[in-house]
């Protein structure tokens, strides 16, 4: 995995764009819905977010036949997709650890 | 609203702005007709935006001022890299060297005076002298050939 550290916003998002391509407002709503009103971005972060994203080559600008510069959709690339799994995986075996503690200290 | 929004836009980088600004802008927009009429939730959506836009800011400044520095990203090797032929030639060059080196060394253990010592201590620094002189020629063309723009021309269809 590439050594780029996934700050929580950062993590919603690749997880809203993993479900279909997105633009810059439907991301912002998604992430709020997901994180159930918890996580609220400004355009700021968000756009740092997706610039750091575009950078490495995690996510791409949907060509459009008529593109609005206001309005520009993004998708997941396939090295994103392969590192948000790998994120997950990390993540999934993280709680696995945090249960079997929380267990024994319980026990 | 939006008019400050703009001005705290110009923090940026000029190429951030050019990249991000109108969409920025719009998505600014778009979010503010879409908030509660509540003075308390529009109070802390102007507090957000304005925190992030600052931050963000200072963030994209720091990105750039930072990235060249980083020296990770000048050896990540893109997989159509090719090396150029010269390469092949320089690394017999510094193979030649290095074998030269040690046989040299060699004869030198065997002989215990000084003065074969000496011989060999002159001429590795001859030999540093020259490595270093002729790395320094070859960097000054490469600038100045990338100052002058000549290998952008070369990808010119005329």
């Amino acid at each position: 995995m590439e050594t780029f550290a996934l700050s929580e916003p950062v993590l919603l998002v690749l997880l809203s764009l993993a479900e279909q391509p997105r633009h810059g407002y439907s991301i912002l709503k998604d992430v709020e819905s997901m994180s159930g009103g918890r996580v609220l971005l400004s355009t700021g972060t968000l756009y740092g977010a997706l610039q750091r994203l575009l950078d490495h080559g995690w996510i791409e600008r949907v060509e459009e036949h008529n593109p609005a510069r206001d309005r520009r959709t993004y998708r997941l690339t396939s090295r994103g997709r392969r590192n948000l799994q790998i994120e997950i995986e990390r993540m999934r075996h993280l709680t696995k650890v945090a249960a079997l503690r929380m267990t024994c200290k319980e026990a | 609203m939006v008019t400050v929004y703009c001005c705290l836009l110009c923090l940026y980088p000029v190429s951030y702005r050019d990249e991000f600004g109108e969409e920025m802008t719009s998505l600014f927009r778009e979010a503010r007709n879409d908030l509660p009429p509540a003075l308390l939730a529009k109070v802390s959506f102007y507090r957000r935006e304005f925190c992030g836009l600052l931050s963000g800011a200072l963030g994209a400044h720091f990105d750039r001022l930072l990235r060249p520095a980083i020296p990770f990203r000048r050896f990540y090797m893109q997989t159509q890299f090719r090396f150029p032929r010269s390469t092949v030639f320089l690394m017999i060059v510094v193979f030649a060297g290095v074998v030269l080196t040690i046989a040299k060394a060699s004869s030198v253990a065997g002989d215990t005076s000084g003065s074969a010592l000496r011989t060999l201590e002159s001429a590795l620094f001859f030999v540093l002298l020259t490595m270093c002189t002729a790395a320094a020629v070859v960097w000054g063309i490469l600038h100045i050939r990338r100052r002058s723009g000549v290998h952008r021309l070369q990808n010119v269809d005329s």
